[in-house]
This record gives structure tokens, C-alpha cells and sequence, in this order.
């Protein structure tokens, strides 16, 4: 069938059917239904929610620290030094730190990735990541240690509050937004909850204040 | 028909992998949804406006796609319009051979089962490679998912165990792996090679968003991201009625998705795509291209009676909450919506006849419309879909009657449950003649005015008790 004749077709079938319906249509529903928490516990209901869904997280005191706790990072769970990192994050002084970067999407296969969320939901601990040329998508997946560079005043409260930060940067939404509540998980096998599906197996969120 | 439905019952409840396997689902995702809405008190009105959401949208269906159809087409991604599951079929085909492709990877999507898209690209010569675990095991084991949101949770580890030994030998992996984390993990090796090396990656979308364009995929594996970031081809197949005006109703009906899905505030992984790869972008797909189904949507649609079920938002909160789903699994339903929005979808989509029993197996206890996120009246349905086959002539007059006694007992737990053991007791000692008639406690299970067998010596709330006990 055309294309064109298979909207019109369904468009038509859509139409003729919402008229057998009442004429007096719902509007759309005006309140928002969110969990309510006080505003000055933002940070600490974003860290406990991190935590619920197996994610790590540690405070450090400046951008320029991020390389440093990469390197502490990488040493305590005894990774490789050459580090995938978001071009976002690559004119950081990563020879200091004894790191080698690639910067290269899709990541190739290493064992640890860096990359930076354009902000945060209180609500869920959730991380907002969105692709660009400095920010490659494949590389919240690609690795099996996920660390993201988080500020901590972009922490939002609510969903709707991210989105309004996403409209007020992106004229055009971009080609992928990622949602990241915790590290890949399954459950497939017996119910059982088995942390690294296919995606990362360990997320860890440094807090820039 | 009947005869089919009542042989995959029969064979559902005597299968112990499949009691063992559904007894972890159950518990499982009751208590964890249970705990998520325990923690969550707007739950409530949160559910009431889901429900608004989904109505409003649906009656102005035309108009939200026309919206999301001109946000995707400037971002330069390509609509398509499927009319009917064969439309979908062989726009995705067209699509396929056009890229010259070998390889196609697959996340999870009820509406390509719903279509038959997996055995028309295998038919065509592609080698085709579900990614979702649950999916990958079903594939392996040549099974249909019996599960919206848990496909393979039917099977067993010793199960999984002999189906990763049987394919994955050839792969290099000769020793037995039996442990949960080792399974998983093998899975994700064999699958990681498929990611890097297909051509196409098709996925479905949970919703379309009008505001902007994007569609929206909720998993917890990250199988979908990869599917749809590593191949030059992403195709979105999805059904027309999953369109959400704008990202703030997404977000109302995200906050009831996972958590009466899997007891889940956020699933691990939320991801919002819009078109192909732009010119900065650093990775992504070279072409997009989106397939909306209608495939008897719109017929539904303009049926006052059955519209609300449009509204559903797939999270198997329905089914996990079903003693009848609880006691035989999807499969016995017989197309690829199981539980109780799978037999109102079932019969909408491929007529009253096609499978009669389901409808009536029903014990019309309530607990499917209790926990609808989005507040369909399950329940009521049901009955509508009885009603439509008495109209129609399509029961005998006395299963007819023992269904309404069932039905009656089935709210009156302690009651039904004594007056069934005695009726099966009393049965199986009189049933010499192997065969017996006109039982009405097993009216629903066993309509049609036929011949019943003679009982194994348990009732039905017997089996399941000892299960999940
Ligand atoms: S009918 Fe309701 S409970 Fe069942 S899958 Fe759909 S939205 Fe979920």
C-alpha cells in the first residue's frame, strides 16, 4: 500500500471512530500528581534514591578533582588506567591523574567510562544525560563501570523540573536523552535481580559541588 | 477451540516448571508493587490522572499524531503508516533489504509479536537476535513470551541452564553454567558480539511524545539503548494509540508504569530518541525510521464500549495480580497478550470466536481493575465480552449456568474452595466412567456444554496453593 494512503486510511478510520464517541471531549488534565518532599531535602532524598538502586556516589569539592577520584576509582575496583571519557571531559589534566583517555564513540571495549549528566532528579536519583558530539550516548552503556560527573546544583526536584531545564537548552530535542536510575539489571532469570544485563554492572556518580 | 484452550489449561497445571517458575513471578512482582505504591502516597491520584491522560489523548488521537509525525519528520526520521499487521510486516522488509542488511538486532517489543515480525525476517534470511534476556531465551527455546513485561518467566534456571549448554557450546562456551550471575553474564557476552555487528536494531516505544517528537523506551538491561545507538539503521515499531501530548503527562504516566510494572519509581534505564544521528552527534543510528501500527486500534477506538482498553499501558500489573494467569501462565491464552488484557485484546483483535474460553475463565474477583495504573475497568469488560458470546449463541445453556454459580463462589473464597474439594473428592471416587457431565463449579474453566474429564483428585485452588505456598 502507499504510504500516503495508509496514513489517510488510518487518519479516516481514527476520525470516523471519534466521532461515535461523546461529542464533549476530555480536556487535558490540569494537576500533576508527583511524590511531595521538602525542598531542603532534595540532596539528601537524590542520595538515598541513588543508593536504593545500587548506585555509589562521592562529593568532590571541584571539576578539576574529577580525574583524581577516577584514578581512586579505578585502583580500588583494580581497572585498567586507559579510561573511555566523554570529549566533554577530555581537556581535564588526566596525565596528572596517571589516566590514559579515549574519546572515541562509539567506546570502545573499556572497562570503565566517563561521562557528565546535564542534571538530576531528586525524585527518582535519576540522572538526565543527553548526546551530542561532546557527549556520545553509547558510552552510558558501552563500559562496565559507569561514572558520571554530576553538579550538584543542577539536581532538580521533580521530573517536570528537568524538562523545563531541557527545553530552556534545546531548542530541538536531541537525538537521545538517557534516563539513569542505577546500573543495567535483569531480573529474568527466577525473578532474581542480577546487577549488569548488558549495560553497565556498576554506577558511580561524582557530585561536583 | 475450547478443546485447545482446555488442553493447554490441563497442560499448564500439570507442568512443575511452570508452577515453580510462576510461584517466584507472583510473589515477586505482587509484594514489590505493593512496596512502591507504599512508599509513594499520591499514588492514588497520580493513577486517577494517568487515566485522564490516556482518555484525553485517545480522543485526540488524530491530532497528537499528526503533531508527532511533523516533529519527527523535521528531525529527519521517517513515518510510516501500518494499517495492518502484513502493512507492518513489509514496510519493515521493504526497510531491511533496502539497507542490504545481515545482521538484525531486536529489543523487546509486544507489538512486533503482535504482527509477526520475527518469523518474517528469519523467513526473508536475516538472522535475527532478540537482545532482551528474557526474549533471547525465548528465542532459543523457539517459545512465544508468556509474560508483556517478563517474557521467558515460564522457565526455570535448570531450564535456562539447558538452553544456554545446548547454543552456546558452538560459541566456545563448553562448561555448564547454573548460577544466576554466570547465566546472565554469558548471555551478555554472546549478545555483546551481536550489538557491535548488526545492521538494523528494531525496538518498540512504551510512548511517542507530540511535543517533540521523541519516543520513549523503558528497560532496566540497557539492551534497548545499545539496539538502537549501534546499528546504521534504528526502526521504532510501535502501536498508534502510545502517543502522550507532552513530556509532563509522560512523566505522571512513568510514575505509574514502574511501579505497578516492577515495583520500580524509574526503571534502570528511560530513553527519550528523536530521528537519526544529527551532523554533531557523536554516535547514533544513520537512518530512523518509525512503523505505527493501527491493526485494529482504531476499530477499537470507535467501539464505545471496549475503547477504554486503549488506554493500557502494558505493565502486567493485570496479569501478576490474576489467579487464573497465576495458575496456567501466558502461553495457555493463545496469542500474544495474556491474563486479563490479553483476553479483552485478544478477542477485540482477533474476534469473539478466537479463543471463547477466556472471557469465561475469568473469576471476575476484580483484582485486575484494582491495580490498572490506568484505571480500566477490566472486569466490566469482561462481562461485556460474556455477554457478546451469549448474544451470539456461542455457549451452551447449562456451562452458561454453572459459570454464574463459579463466578458467584469464586468471590467467596473459604466457601469455593471447601465446596470444590468436596465436589472433586466426591467426583474422582464416582468418576469410574472417566468422564463426567454438567459439573457447574467448573463452569468457567470448562464451558461449552462438554464432556468434563474426570478430576486428578486436587482442585484448582489446591495446585495453586501448594505452588505458592
Ligand atoms: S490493562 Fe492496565 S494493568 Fe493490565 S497491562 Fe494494561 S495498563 Fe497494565
Amino acid at each position: 500500500m502507499a504510504e500516503n494512503s495508509a496514513r489517510d486510511r488510518i487518519l479516516a478510520d481514527i476520525r470516523a471512530a471519534l466521532r461515535t464517541t461523546p461529542a464533549d471531549k476530555p480536556p487535558p488534565p490540569a494537576a500533576i500528581a508527583r511524590p511531595s518532599f521538602s525542598d531542603n531535602d532534595r540532596f539528601r532524598a537524590f542520595v538515598q534514591r541513588l543508593e536504593a538502586v545500587a548506585g555509589t556516589w562521592e562529593e568532590v569539592a571541584k571539576a578539576a578533582d574529577v580525574p583524581k577520584a577516577v584514578a581512586a576509582y579505578a585502583a580500588q575496583h583494580e581497572l585498567e588506567k586507559q579510561v573511555a571519557v566523554a570529549p566533554a571531559l577530555a581537556h581535564l589534566d588526566w596525565d596528572a591523574a596517571g589516566l590514559k583517555i579515549d574519546t572515541q564513540a562509539p567506546a570502545p571495549a573499556r572497562q570503565l567510562g566517563l561521562t557528565e549528566a546535564v542534571c538530576a532528579v531528586a525524585e527518582t536519583g535519576t540522572l538526565v544525560l543527553s548526546s551530542s558530539a561532546d557527549h556520545p550516548t553509547t558510552l552510558n552503556f558501552l563500559p562496565e563501570y559507569h561514572l558520571v560527573v554530576m553538579h550538584k546544583d543542577s539536581l532538580v526536584t521533580h521530573l517536570e523540573d528537568a524538562w523545563q531545564l531541557m527545553r530552556q537548552h534545546h531548542q530541538v530535542w536531541p537525538r537521545t536523552v538517557n534516563l539513569v536510575t542505577g546500573p543495567s539489571r535483569t531480573a529474568d532469570v527466577e525473578q532474581t535481580i542480577q546487577l549488569g544485563a548488558h549495560g553497565p554492572r556498576s554506577l558511580h556518580v561524582l557530585i561536583v559541588a | 477451540m475450547t478443546k485447545r484452550f482446555q488442553l493447554r489449561v490441563e497442560k499448564a497445571l500439570n507442568d512443575e516448571h511452570l508452577g515453580k517458575a510462576l510461584g517466584h513471578a507472583r510473589d515477586g512482582f505482587v509484594v514489590k508493587r505493593q512496596n512502591a505504591i507504599d512508599a509513594f502516597p499520591e499514588f492514588e491520584q497520580c493513577r486517577e490522572q494517568a487515566a485522564k491522560i490516556r482518555a484525553h489523548t485517545l480522543a485526540h488521537l488524530d491530532d497528537y499524531l499528526l503533531q508527532y509525525v511533523e516533529k519527527v519528520e523535521a528531525l529527519g526520521g521517517q513515518v510510516h503508516w501500518a494499517p495492518t499487521a502484513a502493512d507492518a510486516r513489509q514496510i519493515i522488509l521493504d526497510i531491511c533489504a533496502a539497507e542490504k542488511a545481515k545482521v538484525v538486532t531486536k529489543g523487546k517489543s509486544m507489538v512486533s509479536e503482535e504482527v509477526g515480525l520475527n518469523p518474517a525476517l528469519e523467513e526473508a534470511g536475516y538472522e535475527l537476535v532478540e537482545t532482551d534476556l528474557g526474549e533471547y531465551i525465548i528465542q532459543l527455546a523457539h517459545e512465544p513470551p508468556s509474560h508483556i513485561i517478563a517474557p521467558a518467566v515460564h522457565k526455570t534456571r535448570e531450564q535456562i541452564t539447558e538452553l544456554f549448554h545446548q547454543h552456546h557450546q558452538a560459541l566456545g562456551y563448553t562448561e555448564k553454567v547454573t548460577s544466576i550471575p554466570g547465566l546472565v553474564n554469558e548471555a551478555r557476552q554472546v549478545l555483546r558480539q551481536q550489538f557491535l555487528s548488526a545492521d538494523v536494531g528494531i525496538t518498540g516505544a512504551n510512548f511517542l511524545i507530540a511535543e517533540n517528537g521523541a519516543g520513549v523506551i523503558v528497560t532496566n538491561e540497557g539492551n534497548g539503548d545499545l539496539t538502537m545507538s549501534l546499528p546504521r539503521v534504528h526502526i521504532a515499531i510501535t502501536g498508534i494509540e502510545k502517543i502522550v501530548p507532552t513530556l509532563d503527562d509522560v512523566s505522571v504516566l512513568l510514575r505509574v508504569l514502574g511501579r505497578s510494572a516492577t515495583g520500580q519509581s524509574m526503571t534502570s534505564y528511560t530513553t527519550f530518541f528523536a530521528g537519526p544521528r544529527r551532523d554533531e552527534d557523536a554516535d547514533g543510528p544513520e537512518a530512523f525510521h518509525v512503523v505505527l501500527v493501527d491493526n485494529g486500534r482504531s476499530q477499537m477506538l470507535a467501539d464505545p464500549e471496549f475503547h477504554d482498553m486503549l488506554r493500557c499501558i502494558r505493565c502486567g500489573a493485570c496479569l501478576n495480580h490474576c489467579p487464573v494467569y497465576g495458575s496456567i501462565g501466558g502461553h495457555a491464552y493463545g496469542w500474544v497478550y495474556p491474563g486479563p488484557m490479553g483476553s479483552i485484546l485478544t478477542a477485540r483483535y482477533q474476534g469473539l470466536d478466537h479463543e471463547p474460553d477466556l472471557p469465561n475463565a475469568c473469576t471476575l474477583n476484580g483484582h485486575c481493575a484494582e491495580v490498572c495504573p490506568v484505571k480500566i475497568p477490566l472486569s466490566e469488560l469482561m462481562r461485556g465480552l460474556r455477554r457478546h458470546q451469549n448474544a451470539q449463541g456461542m455457549q451452551a445453556r447449562p456451562a452458561r449456568w454453572g459459570l454464574g454459580l463459579w463466578a458467584a463462589l469464586a468471590q467467596r473464597p473459604r466457601l469455593y474452595r471447601m465446596i470444590s474439594r468436596i465436589a472433586a473428592g466426591t467426583m474422582a471416587r464416582a468418576g469410574k466412567q472417566g468422564v463426567l457431565r454438567s459439573w457447574p463449579l467448573a463452569g468457567g474453566w470448562f464451558a461449552g456444554g462438554r464432556d468434563l474429564p474426570k478430576p486428578q483428585g486436587k482442585t484448582f485452588m489446591d495446585v495453586w496453593k501448594k505452588r505458592n505456598g
